[in-house]
This record gives structure tokens, C-alpha cells and sequence, in this order.
């Protein structure tokens, strides 16, 4: 029976959208795990999910248990909550029924044989160079690759030609479909795609990005996979279509389910508590002088803590905007050739941004040059040698007492190699130091397009960036002398998850460089001037700084040529004393939820046992990252400054009075509000299924392909967030499974309009993936929260100050 | 509980290092129940200081993990019982030490308790030690009946009143033992599956435990060397096992295979120096390898990187170059021959050792006059002081390794080669060859035949993520 590619095609699309994309290692991106399951209300989805992929979709029950014992849910609340659905027993009676109700049921056992063999081939094909001897014929795709090896693998015996196995795709899909009726085709693809759904995701991911290296030199597609999985079952005489009974999950039940009670309660405790922390918030009123230096700093949750403390330093103020500073860029770092996505995995990189030396600092970049030439003779040295068959035995004799050596230095002293690295980076000098990023288009102006994408930025394009990023700040006036754009990276060693810790408004990369480029763009005076015609008041004597935050050690570089600084020497180290201050007071304040042992009365010591984390091979918990991430708050920072907000909050900067049409709440809400949904869902799934949706410990986990992670000896790629980004020890969480709230400071008819427009955005809010409640300037700063038939007032009986969001373990 | 033991372990450390260099000898260290010479107080070194070092490493790597006391509790107890064993006189106590290792290690491969995959895992491998153990007890049962003593002293001072059927079948038992300890083809699947265990485990596991077969071979060096086709029986299997080992790593896409992979390469190579009667060559390659192997596998959190495919097939450097890097290697042996006391006149088993470090130089001096991007400067003084130094470390350690050794029985014997141990060099210049031309590569076949041998037990791979249990 001859089938329809275009059929089949429309079938694999339908059924991939049940997987989630999985990205690489190398560009960790936050996602959405059940993105595929977002049309629907959250518990719905959570529960098909459950049935297709095994997660759960609400935490442990343990995990409400400390959170009731701790105070975080409201015991009003809570008791308020159950009587609307009848419930009317005590907390404590229905934590103990859920903990004997949560007897997990058996998943399904999997198809082993199938898996083994296809995770054997998977990641062969998918390897980006662990293995020096590739799978043969990888660059014809992996279906004819597969077909290539299949007669010598014995573990399909009944294939012993190549030329005994379809020759093209389709064919194969005939051969295995021409017994079943078109519309089961969707139902046996969900089945064999959710089999494997990490390795299916990075497949998806892999496949829909067309242009990168990997997948141009060996293209696989979730078809390619799909077609080997199905020839494979019936060559092993396993089921090709799932039992009826385990076909597309039905909808999920409307049955009151305690679990999800209890997350209600405790998000709307949490929320009762924000919200009157900003309802007594003092709103400072100093506008009239004019501040030493501003900051913009990422969203990101981690930017809050310490813009709290380098307010506290002097006349500063800092501003919340997205890491990639509104630059669509791919970079290409200094001496590399390959380029990276610096901007969110939803926006399209429009300009390639190279770090290039400048004219007189080539000494300094050959002397840079000259280490880093000899680094990688020795790696490539190093390699090579490790994998020749015969030069391998010498070498390990000739280089063990070196490894040795470093061994025990990593392993005893990683504070010491955290001074000598920060002294070898002073005596090497830094691409940071010597390079320049090209934001000028170059003369010739096509000779350096690449991938599709322009060298530097045209006038038009900067004065864009620029404009819009002062406007969604609402930052059109009152300018400092120095004005500082601060990206944030991670510091951290031997961690495969570290682009997880990185900015995930540059998709998992650090945002200096990013910061860099604007910094440079608001520098030039043909910029200035036209900023100045559309209303954007910058002063003479402003000097616009690049800077970075490294959010393991709370430091924060600026980007400045000491020999010629472009600011007064004495505003400079004013400034980088003053931020020397709050590096203490920042990491001062989250050593406290580490598990150290920090002598509290010295406030370097929090300093440097941060800086050991930042060193150390051995660290599996260098910093939280986002962990613990809750509520989203898009406002000017007066309604924040002094509320201590826990590391927990994103702050995007907002001023609802400059922002007439809507404009930039617009942007705001579809752009950095659906990351930092993708980031909460997944750092929510992550926590209450680590499994599922998690990707286990570190403790065991094992880096295949140089992309992802598996557990042990191998098998499904997992995705996700490993244990130990979540979890204080293996009892306690640190992140609180809670979904994001997002607090808005703009009339209610503005917000109506922009859902209106954004459907797929009100859906979000009316399936529960998030909250919303805003604070109505018009209705004196009132609030109300967002429910699909309307806007409620807000009733406000909670209590005066939140308990401190600190370990409870010992 | 975590502290106090990697306190105690480094302690102990200094202790026996301080025994290593003023070397007392207490007359209890002269009994029938403990026999404390060179090698016990070597392995006491070097197994206090991996110990030391892998706690010290998991106390960061593993807080808050469960079951932490247990973990400790089973790496100290671990390090006690490798000390007890190198320092076992008795033959009932060698052979209970050489049986709690076995139990205790499978027991931290399965750490993660709930874990079915690690289970499997740690039942497969706990089959492997206790029929490992069984081969060992048999052999010293046989040769303490034989003897008519209990001491492992005893039965090697009476080797030559043994008849050499019964020597040869005790030698073939103790290789067996110590193949499936040190996870030589074809009993290298427990290793290739132990990757279950917490990563610290496996490093003790690759740099310490997997290394009691050379041990055992070494303590019974007299048993072994007592006949010389039984000395070609184990330069064959450590043979084997070093070029199927290195070859697997060719296609392994996890980095902890790769390194399992590595580790049976390696210890296959320890088992032939074994063989050629080189034990102080052997226990030097153990402790070095010990070094490599461990940094590697605490360092596989690294092994993520930002890769391009490679299109680049592999360049041949001129005639010069080529010339440069054959002088380089052949100078390289003599240093090497020349600081180790090789004899440069006769061949024996010693000339197959200088062979590989000939090859490892000339294929260090080869990549490096390929690679155009290093350089000059770095060339001209970074190549000879790392080729120097690494050859004069080794040689250090060598000397002093065999200087310790040099009272036990036997450790050093320089059988001629036969055509066996030519066949043998032969095979490694031709797979070195082979893999430079890029030969392999044309056969699928081989491909996935390695692919499939090193492939883990089914049970241990965890494909529903459902069964997965951090605890």
C-alpha cells in the first residue's frame, strides 16, 4: 500500500509536539518540559503527561510536608481552600493520606531490547567527537547509516544484508504501517517518541535547527529515528503499535485533587505575603538628586540580591532589563572560530558580533596568543595520545605523576588555585582586555556575511537597540555620571551543567559580551544625539560602562582599560570599593543557605568560600542559580527597593506613565514573562519529578557525545535540572515547586488589551501555567489578580513578614 | 563520621610514609600471620593516598547525599583491607582480605540503593568477585596442601619441591584470580558496567582496587615465573587485553567507558609486564596509571565542550619532520633504557618496554611537528622539558619502586623473547601503523563488532527514566 510522505510527515510533526526539545549541554536553554502539552489546563497536563512520559506533575508529598512545618502555607489559607471542595480534616490527617495514596503506580515496563539497541545507535550517530572512530556513513543520515551497520550488529540477527532492509524512508514507513489504518499512525508514533524522550527531544531540537554544524555534517530527523525504531520492531518481533488501552491518554480527571490543594495554597500564601511586603514597602523619594552611578542588570533572580546590597553603598541606582540587553546577536569569541547564540532561544540572532583586537594592543593579543597556542598543543597532545593504540601505555607512565600532582592540588587546595588562577589571569592578559566587539558594520559590506547573518550593526539598528531598551525601563531621564550595563556569568569548573548557571537571556552564555556591545553602542555621540531628538535625555558628561557579574562569587568586573579610563580614576575606584562592599554583603547573605561553615563574623570569609566554590573540581552545588525562583515583578525598582525579596524575584523595570500605548508592557510580557516561565516550569518540574523530568545526580551521572547526560552505564539522555541544583541534601529541597508569579504595575484595561492580542499568552494565565496579579496605579495602587472570568480585588489578612526562605536542614 | 575517617585515612597516610622512608622493622612484621616487606609498605602509601584523596574529593562531591556514613564507612574499610591484604602472610588470611574486597567494592557500585540499575550492576560484579575468589582460595588450598604450609612465605620457599603440574595449575588459578580482578578481556564486563557507582567510587575503583591483580601476581611472582609457558600464557593474556582495550576506546561516545575502556587496556599492559617478568616495571605502571586514571575520572564533569565536525583527514609530516620524530624516539629509549638500568646490548623482555616508550615519543614528537599553530618558541623549549621530565619522573619512580621491591622473590626475571613476544611487538607497530593510516576505518564490520563487545550488562542501562532513584 503506497502511503503519503507528506501524510506521514504531518503524522511524526502532530505526535513530536508530546516531546519536549532538548538542548545540548554546551547552550543549556530553560524549557518548558510538558511545552507540548501548554493548550491545556495545567492539571490536565500534568496528568497525561504522567500517563505518557511517567512524571509526576505535583510534588512529594514530603516536599508539602516541610513547607507546612515551616510556615510557608498559610494554615488559613489552606483550611479555606479544602472547604470550598468539601475537605474538612486537619492538614496534618491529609498530608499523612497523601503520603499512603502516593504509592507511585507501575509505569509500563519498557520495550529493553528495542531501547538498548537504539540508544546503542543513538549515540554513536550523535556523537560530536567523544569517540575518535565515528559511526561509518553518519553524513547519509542516520537512517542509512543505521542501515549500513545494521548486518553486523547481532543484536538483530534476522538482518544480515543491508539490501534486506527498505531503501529509503518511506519505504520503510510502508512496510511497517501498511497493516495498521492511518489514523493509529499517530497513536504508534507518540508511543515509540515517548519512549525514549531525551533522546527524541535533542532530536527535535538537533533537527529544527537546520543550520548548525552537526546536523548539516550528519542530519538525523525525528522521521530518521522513527523509521529505524518501527524496522527494528518488527525485526525483533516487538510490538509496533501500543495496546489500544495505552493509546493517546485521555483527558485528565476533574476529580479535587489533594496535591493540588495544597500547591494552591501555598502559592497563594506566598503571593499574600509578596503583596502586602509591596503594599508597606516605603517607596524612597530622593528623585531629585542625581545618583553616582546606575546599574542595568539582568532579570534574573540572582541580579536581586545583589542590587540590594550595592543600593546599599551610596547614591546608585540600579534597573532591571533582559541579559542580552535587547542585542539579537550571535558571538564569536576572541581566537575561536565557531560562534554562539547570544540572545533568548525564542529570538533570532540578527548580527554576528566578533571580538577583534584592538590596533595598539597587539602586543598584548600575541602574548595571549602565544599561552593559549601552547594550552591547546598540549590538550591536543594529551588526546591523541590517551587514544593511540600503542603510544598510550608510555604516556600514561610519562604523565601519571603529573596527573598526580594536579590531582592532589585540586582536590586539597582549591582555594589556593582560585588566587593562582586570578594571578595568571592578571600576568596573561584577558581578550576582555585587548579586544574590542565589532558593532560597526565593516566597509565592505557583504564580504563578511556568514550563516545568513551581518558583521556589526548598522546606525539604524543601534539607535533601535538603544531606544528600546530605555524604554522598557521607563529610563528616560535623571542619567549618572556612569552608567554601568552589567551581564552575569558562572564560575565554575568541572560541571557539565554550567551553561545552566550562565545567563539564560543569552541561551546559556555569560551576557558581558552583550553588555559590551551596548555599552559601546550608547558611547557614540551620532547615537546620542538621536536618542536625545526621540526624548531619551542623556547627559554630556554620562560614560556608559560594560561590566559582567559573576554570580558564584557575587564579583563584578568592569570592563574599562585602566591605563586610559574613560571616567574620572577616583569616581572608578570609588566605585569598585563600593562593589567590593556589597560582594561581601551579597554572599554574606547566601553562603547562609549553602550548608557552609562560614565564620560569620568575618565577612570575607563568605567571600572566600564563595571564590573556593568558583575553583573547586569537587563542588557539585557552585551556586543556586535560579533556584528558588517564584515571582516576576514588572515595575520601577521604588516599588521594590526596600523589600528584601529573597533572590527569588525577577525584576524587569518598568514605568506604566511613559509608556502610553502599551508598547513596551507588550514586549515585556511576551518576551523576558514567557522565559520566565519556561525557566520556573522547569526548574518546578525539575524538582518535583527528578527522574522524569529531572536529570538525577550528579554523583552518577555520565557526559555521552560531549552533548548530554545519562545515568550510570547509559541509556535514555536525561533532561532537566541535576538533583543538586535543587536540592540541599537529598531530603530537602531548595528550590519551592511553586509556579511563577508575575506582579505588574500597570492599569488593568492596558494588561486586558495586550491578552487580547496575545492569545496564546491569556492561555498561559487561564490554564494556571502562571499567575498574574497587577497593581493599579489608576485604582490607588490596588491590587488584582487575573482569573479567566476577570479581575478580582485583592483581599489582603496575611500576615506581617514572610518567614526567612533559609535551609531547614542541618 | 565523613570527616573523622578522611582525617584517619590521611593520617594513616603519613604514617606509612614515614614507615616508606625510615623503613623500620618491627619483628611482629616477620610472622606467620603478617609479612610486612617492600610492597606491603608501598601499597600502604599509595592506597592511603587515593583513599585520602577520594574522600577528601566526596566530602564536597557527595554532601548531602544519603547513606553517607555508609559510603565512608565502605572506602575505609576498603583501604584497610588492601593494606591487610599486601601484608597477609596467612594464606586464609590473604584469601579472606582478597574476598571482602571483592564484596565491598560490588557493594559501592551499588550504592545508590534504590537504584534497580545499580543493583544489577553490583550483583553482576559481585558474581565476578566471589568466582575471582573461589580461583585464588583454590590456588593457594592446592598450594598450601602441596607444601604442607600456611604461610605464603612457606609455599614460596618450598616452590622447587612442588611438582610443576601443580605449580602450573596454581600459576593458571592465581591468573585467572587476577584477570577477573583486574577486568582483562574476557572478564571485563563487570568494570564496563560499574559506572552505577558514585564517580568517586570509581575513581578508587580504576586507580586502586582494579590494580590487585598485578598485586596478586606480584606476591606470587615464584608461582608464576616458576615456568615459562605460563609466563607466555600471561604475556598473551595481558597482551590481549592492552590492544582490544585501547581499541574500544576508539569507539566508546560516553567518557566513562572510554576510561573503562582505557582502565582494561591498561591493566592489560600491567599483566604483560607481569609476564615478562618486569614486576617492578608492572607495580611502577600500576601506581602511575593509578594517578592518571583517577584524575580522569573526577575530572569527567569536564567533558562537555563546544565541538565542529572534523572533516581534516589525518596529515603525514615530511621527510624532515618524520626523521625529527624518529630521532627524538629513538634518543627517548635510550634515555629511558639508560636511567632504568636497561641493558642496550642484549634483548630481552626489558627491549619490549623501551619499545613503547619509543612508540609514545615518537608519536608525541610527531603530532607536535604536525600541529604548524604551536608556536616556535614553545616548540623549540616545551617539547624536549616535557619529553625530559616526564621520561625522568617516570624513571624516578621506577627506580625507586624497584629498589623497595628488590628483596622480595623474584620480582625481576629476564626470560629471552620468543617469537611470541616478537609476534606480540609486531601486532602493537602494526595496529600503530593501522589506526596513523586511518586502515581501521574502512571495516563496518569491526566497527560495530567493538561497539558490541564493550557494550554493558542489558539490566544496568537505565532507558525508563521512571526507574531511576537518586537514593
Amino acid at each position: 500500500m503506497p502511503i503519503e510522505r507528506s501524510v506521514v510527515r504531518a503524522r511524526i510533526e502532530n505526535a513530536a509536539e508530546y516531546v519536549g526539545p532538548l538542548w545540548p549541554l554546551q547552550t543549556f536553554n530553560a524549557a518548558n518540559p510538558l511545552v507540548g502539552f501548554e493548550d491545556q489546563p495545567f492539571d490536565h497536563a500534568v496528568q497525561q503527561a504522567g500517563k505518557l512520559l511517567g512524571g509526576r506533575g505535583y510534588a512529594h508529598p514530603s516536599v508539602f510536608r516541610q513547607a507546612w512545618e515551616n510556615g510557608e502555607i498559610d494554615p488559613d489559607i489552606l483550611t479555606r481552600r479544602l472547604a470550598e471542595h468539601g475537605i474538612t480534616q486537619r492538614p496534618e490527617v491529609l498530608l499523612d493520606r497523601m503520603d499512603s495514596d502516593d504509592r507511585r503506580a507501575d509505569s509500563a515496563p519498557s520495550d529493553e531490547p528495542l531501547d538498548r539497541v537504539m540508544v546503542k545507535w543513538l549515540s554513536a550517530f550523535l556523537d560530536q567527537g567523544q569517540a575518535a572512530w565515528p559511526m561509518p556513513k553518519r553524513s547519509e543520515g542516520f537512517y542509512a547509516a543505521w542501515r549500513a551497520v545494521a548486518p553486523y550488529d547481532n543484536a538483530a540477527p534476522s538482518i544480515t544484508r543491508s539490501a534486506d532492509l527498505p531503501d529509503t524512508l518511506l519505504e520503510a514507513f510502508e512496510e511497517v504501517l501498511s497493516g495498521y489504518p492511518e489514523k493509529r499512525w499517530e497513536s504508534i508514533f507518540v508511543h515509540h517518541l515517548a519512549a525514549l524522550p531525551g533522546w527524541t527531544g535533542f532530536i527535535k531540537w538537533r533537527s529544527r535547527r537546520a543550520n548548525t554544524e552537526w546536523q548539516e555534517a550528519y542530519p538525523i530527523t525525528l522521521a530518521d529515528y522513527l523509521a529505524v525504531r518501527l524496522t527494528l520492531a518488527t525485526h525483533l518481533g516487538e510490538a509496533v503499535a501500543p495496546d489500544r488501552a495505552r493509546d493517546l491518554p485521555a483527558n485528565g480527571t476533574d476529580r479535587p485533587f489533594l496535591p493540588q490543594i495544597w500547591l494552591q495554597a501555598w502559592e497563594e500564601s506566598y503571593r499574600d505575603r509578596l503583596l502586602s511586603d509591596l503594599a508597606q514597602a516605603k517607596t524612597p523619594n530622593d528623585k531629585a538628586t542625581r545618583p553616582d552611578a546606575q546599574f542595568a542588570f539582568c532579570i534574573d533572580v540572582r541580579s536581586e540580591v545583589i542590587r540590594r546590597h550595592i543600593e546599599e553603598q551610596g547614591p546608585y541606582e540600579t534597573h532591571g532589563y533582559a541579559g542580552f540587553f535587547g542585542v539579537p546577536m550571535q558571538h564569536q569569541p576572541y581566537g575561536t572560530e565557531s560562534t554562539v547564540k547570544a540572545c533568548p532561544p525564542i529570538v533570532d540572532p540578527k548580527h554576528r558580533i566578533i571580538d577583534r583586537p584592538v590596533d595598539d594592543k597587539q602586543s598584548a593579543a600575541d602574548r595571549h596568543g602565544w599561552w593559549t597556542a601552547l594550552e591547546t598543543g598540549r590538550r591536543g597532545l594529551v588526546k591523541t595520545l590517551k587514544h593511540n593504540i600503542a603510544a598510550a601505555f608510555g604516556f600514561v607512565e610519562g604523565s601519571g605523576g603529573f596527573f598526580g600532582g594536579a590531582m592532589a592540588a585540586r582536590t586539597l587546595l582549591p582555594s589556593a588555585l582560585f588566587s593562582m588562577a586570578e594571578w595568571v589571569t592578571d600576568w596573561i592578559p584577558q581578550p576582555e582586555s585587548f579586544t574590542e566587539p565589532t558593532v560597526d558594520r565593516p566597509p565592505s559590506d557583504d564580504a563578511e556575511w556568514e550563516n545568513g547573518l551581518p558583521v556589526g550593526l548598522s546606525h539604524e539598528a543601534k539607535v533601535l537597540y538603544a531606544e528600546a531598551a530605555f524604554r522598557l525601563m521607563g529610563w528616560t531621564d535623571r542619567f549618572a555620571p556612569i552608567v554601568v550595563f552589567t551581564g552575569h556569568g558562572t564560575q565554575t569548573p568541572n560541571n557539565p551543567y554550567k551553561s545552566s548557571l550562565d545567563c539564560g537571556a543569552c541561551s546559556g552564555n555569560p551576557g558581558g559580551p552583550n553588555a559590551r556591545v551596548l555599552a559601546t553602542i550608547c558611547n557614540e555621540e551620532a547615537v546620542q544625539t538621536e536618542l536625545r531628538e526621540r526624548g531619551i535625555d542623556i547627559p554630556d558628561d554620562t560614560v556608559f560602562l560594560a561590566g559582567q557579574h559573576n554570580t558564584t562569587t557575587d564579583e563584578i568586573t568592569l570592563f574599562v582599560d585602566d591605563a586610559s579610563p574613560p571616567v574620572p580614576p577616583d569616581a572608578l575606584d570609588q566605585l569598585r570599593e563600593d562593589l567590593q562592599t556589597a560582594q561581601a554583603g551579597a554572599t554574606t547573605e547566601r553562603v547562609r543557605t549553602m550548608n557552609a561553615t562560614v565564620d560569620a563574623g568575618r565577612p570575607q570569609a563568605a567571600v572566600r568560600e564563595t571564590e573556593r566554590r568558583a575553583a573547586d573540581w569537587a563542588e557539585t552545588r557552585p551556586e543556586w542559580g535560579l533556584a528558588g525562583n517564584a515571582s516576576f515583578i514588572v515595575g520601577p525598582r521604588s516599588l521594590t527597593q526596600n523589600v528584601d525579596l529573597d533572590g527569588r524575584t525577577f525584576l524587569h523595570s518598568y514605568d506604566w506613565t511613559k509608556d502610553e500605548d502599551g508598547t513596551a508592557l507588550e514586549n515585556i510580557m511576551t518576551g523576558p514573562l514567557v522565559v520566565g516561565e519556561w525557566i520556573n516550569m522547569q526548574y518546578y518540574f525539575s524538582t518535583v519529578d527528578n527522574a522524569a523530568y529531572g536529570s538525577g545526580s550528579k554523583v552518577t551521572q555520565n557526559v555521552v557525545g560531549k552533548i548530554g547526560i545519562v545515568q550510570g552505564n547509559g541509556g535514555d539522555l536525561m533532561t532537566g535540572l541535576p538533583l543538586q541544583s535543587l536540592q540541599i541534601d537529598d531530603e530537602h529541597p531548595f528550590h519551592r515547586p511553586l509556579r511563577l508569579l508575575a506582579v505588574i504595575q500597570a492599569p488593568a484595561d492596558r494588561v486586558d488589551a495586550i491578552l487580547d492580542r496575545h492569545a496564546s499568552l491569556a492561555q498561559l494565565l487561564d490554564h494556571e501555567w502562571i499567575h498574574l496579579t497587577i497593581m493599579d496605579p489608576t485604582e490607588n495602587n490596588s491590587f488584582f489578580h487575573y482569573e479567566s472570568e476577570g479581575w478580582t480585588a485583592h483581599t489582603n489578612a496575611a500576615p506581617s513578614s514572610p518567614p526567612a526562605f533559609s535551609t531547614s536542614a542541618s | 563520621m565523613p570527616l573523622l575517617l578522611t582525617r584517619l585515612t590521611w593520617l594513616l597516610f603519613v604514617l606509612s610514609l614515614g614507615a616508606l622512608v625510615w623503613s623500620p622493622d618491627p619483628d611482629w612484621a616477620h610472622g606467620t600471620v603478617l609479612h610486612v616487606d617492600g610492597l606491603t609498605r608501598l601499597m600502604a602509601v599509595v592506597t592511603t593516598f587515593f583513599s585520602g584523596i577520594i574522600q577528601s574529593f566526596a566530602r564536597r562531591y557527595m554532601a548531602g547525599a544519603k547513606r553517607l556514613n555508609s559510603f565512608y564507612g565502605r572506602i575505609f574499610a576498603l583501604t584497610f583491607i588492601v593494606i591487610l591484604m599486601t601484608a597477609a602472610n596467612h594464606l586464609v588470611l590473604f584469601v579472606g582480605a582478597w574476598t571482602a574486597m571483592g564484596w565491598l567494592l560490588a557493594d559501592l557500585i551499588g550504592h545508590v540503593r534504590g537504584w534497580p540499575q545499580a543493583r544489577a550492576a553490583a550483583r553482576f560484579a559481585r558474581w565476578h568477585f566471589l568466582a575471582s575468589s573461589a580461583l585464588v582460595a583454590g590456588a593457594l588450598a592446592l598450594l598450601g596442601v602441596q607444601a604442607g604450609t600456611t604461610t605464603i612465605d612457606g609455599v614460596l620457599s618450598s616452590l622447587p619441591s612442588l611438582s610443576s603440574s601443580t605449580v602450573a595449575l596454581a600459576a593458571l588459578l592465581l591468573l585467572g584470580g587476577a584477570m577477573i580482578q583486574s577486568a582483562l578481556v574476557p572478564f571485563h564486563r563487570w568494570l564496563l558496567s560499574s559506572m552505577t557507582a558514585p564517580t568517586p567510587v570509581s575513581g578508587f575503583m580504576h586507580a586502586g582496587l582494579v590494580n590487585a591483580g598485578g598485586i596478586l601476581l606480584a606476591r606470587f611472582a615464584p608461582v608464576a615465573f616458576e615456568l615459562s609457558w605460563v609466563m607466555l600464557v600471561i604475556v598473551f593474556a595481558g597482551g590481549v587485553s592492552a590492544l582490544v582495550g585501547q581499541a574500544w576506546i576508539l569507539v566508546q561516545t560516553d567518557v566513562k567507558r572510554q576510561l573503562g575502556s582505557s582502565t582494561v587496556a591498561q591493566m592489560g599492559f600491567m599483566v604483560l609486564q607481569c609476564g615478562l617478568g618486569l614486576i617492578p616495571a608492572a607495580i611502577t605502571h600500576l601506581l602511575l596509571h593509578g594517578f592518571y586514571k583517577a584524575y580522569l575520572f573526577l575530572a569527567t564533569g569536564s567533558a562537555v565542550k563546544q565541538t565542529t565536525p572534523s572533516k581534516a583527514s589525518p596529515t603525514s609530516p615530511s621527510l624532515a619532520g618524520s626523521l625529527v620524530a624518529l630521532v627524538s624516539a629513538v634518543l627517548g629509549g635510550l634515555l629511558f633504557a639508560t636511567l632504568t638500568g636497561k641493558s642496550l646490548t642484549t634483548l630481552n623482555s626489558g627491549a619490549l618496554l623501551t619499545l613503547f616508550v619509543v612508540l609514545a615519543v615518537l608519536h608525541a614528537t610527531r603530532t607536535m611537528i604536525r600541529r604548524s599553530a604551536l608556536p616556535r618558541t614553545a616548540r623549540l623549549w616545551a617539547v624536549p622539558v616535557a619529553l625530559l621530565s616526564s621520561i625522568g619522573l617516570y624513571a624516578l619512580v621506577y627506580n625507586g619502586v624497584s629498589a623497595l621491591l628488590a628483596p622480595l622473590p623474584m620480582v625481576s626475571v629476564h626470560p629471552p623473547l620468543t617469537p611470541l613476544h616478537w609476534t606480540l611487538a609486531g601486532l602493537f607497530v602494526a595496529a600503530y601503523v593501522a589506526t596513523e593510516r586511518g586502515w581501521h576505518r574502512l571495516s563496518t564490520r569491526l566497527y560495530v563488532a567493538l561497539l558490541n563487545s564493550s557494550q554493558p550488562v542489558s539490566t544496568t542501562l537505565l532507558h525508563n527514566r521512571d526507574q531511576y532513584n537518586a537514593y
